[in-house]
């Protein structure tokens, strides 16, 4: 906003209404609900497993944001919906670098169906994007969903303050903090540094600049992009994991088959289960360690509304 | 057919090619809306390939793929489009120059656009002069070096020429320019102008760029673009009348050719018109000899004559038409340069004894004097390249492979996965593979090295392991070992220490391009281990 400039009658009729609206309104949103707000704001944690090899990823998935209360309960008709899937690498789905192709088509249709205005796919990759999203498969689901492949560009990096303790100005891919709700959607797999790359590392890929410097304090770094971005939901995608070789992979001997997805608003608790997948107790893992020490979220992630269910 | 009819059906011919060869040039490059059908990708390995014919213009250039044939006995894809340029031009002459060449039709609208001279300065220019036989000299030259084993007629072929300008300078730099605008209002405050802001450069993109592209040497390729741009204003087309090997091979072809000039001298009345307007000084007036070799078919003295005292027309009983001016100089000097540039090239030992550890060729290329025997220097590698990482040499190469392509890891690296550089080779001396074959075979560019003094946790300053996590193969090329260093002032410090696996490693250099230590990075990459060369291997294999 400019101050510098007179504000005309207009202008400021204009401003008061918006001002005495939103109080209206937020008066009205906090008066009867003041009571149950502790209760409403426990978080859940929701992990959906396939009895059955073969399951359709996208029943599963569809089942998944059902036990969660359906997906109209974190997109709101008209909202703008960005997708953050971990596209990082242009390899195959099946070696489970990057995220499953059908889980992130069903998020998408979850949400078009929810009444979302408009959902896109944002990432920033590491190899070229164009030949990411062709091969991961992301291509062809924004075509077949009619979903906007945001392809990143200097132009949609700006410097943004992350008020970390460790990360202050940092290049940030906009589109992923221009949105009315953001729902993370990575991929389980292994990482040579950090142990795993669940969700909360996976803003990573949000933002640009010299990345490759953040491995010196990687958990600190990790538990500071987590805290700036902040999403809506967190989908893990556990259908397929990769065991070793991460997080580029290559090779389908690394990859295990889990038919599992992880749903949480609790970006912590969504990666201790997801760790558990990998056999690893949550507090080995140096960023889920430090994302429950300083207030991100719980590992303990049995305290919440805790679900599991088999489809 | 009338004159002016001729003479439209000229532009417009001239119009099109050059679109169309500007169409490819900016299709040369990965598009935006390519997608794989993953439901496939589970199962094969489908790779990405460009839709447009891009080396079209290539195939359809003859000098190209004669000498590819000469130096490396080689029939380039698609040779059949320049032999028939060559048949074309045994029958009609050099259409080619007038029709179709964009290089060609480049300079005649820079010349059309700022006519050099006026009057009778131009009619006086436009007399055939000795300086017309320099391009045979060039061309006999680059004939006979590529015959020797040295193929560099890329640096003068006028597809080749335009290619490299226009993509590695042009483009580029213009791209940059529009960029620039772009971005700083992209930080406007005021959401009108940042829109429009996205909007531009959506529209721009495709053509420019989606990020900005950088070459090693552009600024020179630009300069001399524009320098032979320039020479446009000392003589109309002046590349075509007096450099171009092209031009010169088109017009040896055709001294048969069945269309002539044909001149009514009772008609003429030396009102100098003709010349005037004459594009290659191929002597149109009445009294002169027509010079069907230097003739680029422009119909343009056909077109102006008020008298009709001139007239193109097909004839078939055998006549010879004057011989083209080579002059034996040219002869004599190109052949001399011709030979002496292939012996020249090789005294750096670059070929023959070691090569520079820089010089990291795209994957595929073919083993170096093959290499050296096939290469255009034409930039479609350089172009298509998503990471930007194919530059153009300097003197990495040597003299004889200047403008050759390799890769500079600190600009880009190669992916794992991608061919398109071989794909897009008009002529094989990248070969064409498919991204199975290169992972699985596996073919090696080069290989990497740490360099412990600079690496982060070697010299103790920090947990790093960026160069690992990027590592594309499978198991990891590098590896980590555990280890207690000795840090700032004695402190010891856990870290994760690399190490090259060189039996693994490819020397795809994404390491060296991702790793921390910019400039001259801790681990690089040397052309030593590229599987095209057995004596570069470092391993017994």
């Amino acid at each position: 906003m400019e101050f510098d400039h007179r504000m005309t009658r207009r202008e400021t009729l204009h401003t008061l209404l918006k001002l005495t609206g939103t109080a209206t309104l937020a008066g009205a949103g906090f008066w009867p609900t003041a009571a149950r707000s502790a209760a409403q704001r426990r978080r859940f944690y929701i992990e959906v497993a396939a009895r059955f090899e073969g399951t359709d990823v996208k029943t599963l998935t569809r089942k998944t944001f059902e036990a969660a209360g359906g997906m109209q309960r974190f997109v709101s008709r008209g909202d703008v919906v960005v997708i953050k899937p971990n596209l990082s690498w242009a390899r195959r789905p099946e070696l489970a670098a990057t995220t499953h192709p059908e889980v992130l088509q069903s998020v998408i249709e979850l949400c078009q169906e929810a009444g979302a205005k408009k959902v896109r796919i944002a990432d920033n990759t590491i190899h070229d994007a164009r030949r990411c999203f062709a091969i991961t498969g992301a291509g062809q689901v924004a075509k077949q969903t009619g979903a906007d492949l945001i392809y990143p560009r200097s132009s949609l990096m700006r410097d943004m303050n992350l008020r970390g303790s460790r990360l202050e100005v940092w290049p940030v891919f906009t589109p992923l903090v221009e949105a009315d709700k953001l729902i993370n959607l990575p991929v389980a797999k292994h990482h040579s540094l950090s142990r795993l790359t669940l969700g909360m590392k996976n803003w990573i890929g949000g933002v640009d600049g010299s990345r490759w410097s953040l491995h010196q304090d990687i958990n600190q770094t990790i538990v500071d992009l987590a805290h700036f971005f902040e999403p809506t939901v967190t989908l893990i995608d556990a259908v397929r994991i990769m065991t070793r070789n991460g997080p580029s992979g290559g090779s389908t001997a690394d990859v295990a088959v889990k038919n599992t997805l992880i749903l949480s608003d609790d970006p912590v608790a969504a990666d201790a289960g997801a760790a558990m997948l990998f056999g690893s107790r949550p507090e080995e893992i140096g960023f889920i360690r430090l994302g429950q020490k300083q207030g991100l979220g719980t590992a303990d992630f049995q305290q919440l509304d805790y679900r599991k269910v088999a489809v | 057919m009338t004159a002016r009819r001729l003479v439209w059906l000229r532009r417009s011919c001239q119009a099109l090619f050059l679109a169309f060869f500007l169409l490819l040039l900016v299709e040369s490059r990965l598009p935006l809306d390519v997608y794989q059908d993953y439901s496939l990708a589970f199962l094969s390995d489908e790779d990405l390939r460009l839709w447009w014919p891009v080396t079209f213009f290539f195939q359809l250039d003859p000098l190209v793929g004669l000498t590819s044939l000469l130096s490396a006995g080689v029939l380039i894809s698609g040779f059949f489009w320049g032999a028939a340029v060559l048949v074309l031009t045994l029958l009609l002459g050099r259409v080619f120059c007038g029709f179709v060449c964009p290089f060609g039709s480049t300079h005649h609208a820079v010349s059309w656009f700022k006519p050099s001279l006026k009057g009778d300065r131009m009619v006086r220019a436009n007399r055939k002069s000795g300086g017309q036989r320099v391009k045979y000299f060039l061309l006999i030259l680059l004939l006979a070096a590529a015959v020797l084993g040295l193929n560099v007629a890329g640096w003068l072929d006028p597809i080749a020429l335009l290619f490299r300008s226009l993509a590695l300078a042009v483009l580029p730099a213009v791209g940059n320019g529009l960029r620039a605008v772009f971005e700083a209002m992209a930080t406007s405050d005021i959401r009108i102008v940042k829109l429009l802001s996205y909007g531009a450069e959506i529209l721009v993109a495709p053509v420019f760029g989606y990020e900005p592209k950088a070459y090693q040497t552009a600024w020179l390729i630009g300069a001399l673009f524009l320098t032979i741009l320039f020479l446009n204003r000392i003589r109309p087309r002046f590349w075509c009348r007096f450099l171009c090997p092209l031009g010169a091979l088109l017009g040896l072809c055709s001294r048969f050719s069945l269309l002539r000039l044909e001149k009514y001298p009772d008609k003429c009345t030396q009102c100098n018109l003709c010349t005037r307007s004459c594009q290659g000084a191929a002597c149109p007036q009445p009294g002169e000899s027509w010079q069907t070799a230097e003739c680029v078919t422009c119909f343009n003295c056909f077109d102006v004559c008020p008298e009709d005292a001139l007239t193109f027309t097909f004839r078939f009983t055998p006549v010879m038409t004057e011989k083209p001016d080579i002059g034996r100089r040219a002869v004599i000097g190109g052949l001399l340069g011709g030979v002496s540039l292939p012996l020249l090239g090789r005294l750096d030992g670059l070929v023959d004894k070691t090569g520079d550890p820089r010089l990291i060729r795209p994957p595929g290329s073919l083993p170096e004097s093959e290499f050296l025997q096939l290469c255009q220097r034409c930039g479609q590698c350089m172009k298509v390249c998503p990471t930007n990482a194919i530059q153009p040499t300097l003197a990495e190469a040597g003299m004889a492979g200047f403008w050759s392509p390799h890769l500079v890891m600190v600009q880009g690296y190669c992916e794992y996965t991608c061919t398109l550089c071989g794909s897009v080779c008009p002529t094989g001396a990248i070969a064409r593979i498919s991204a199975r074959e290169k992972v699985e075979r596996p073919v090696k560019i080069g290989s990497a090295y740490v360099d412990r003094g600079r690496c982060l946790p070697w010299s103790g300053n920090a947990p790093c392991i960026v160069c690992q996590e990027h590592c594309p193969t499978s198991p990891k090329a590098i590896y980590l070992i555990d280890e207690l260093v000795s840090g700032p002032e004695g402190k010891k410090l856990q870290v994760q220490l690399p190490y090259v696996d060189l039996k693994r490693c490819v020397g795809c250099g994404i390491c060296e391009n991702k790793c921390p230590v910019r400039g001259l990075p801790a681990i690089r990459t040397i052309a030593a281990g590229e599987s095209r060369s057995m004596r570069n291997q470092i391993l017994l294999l």
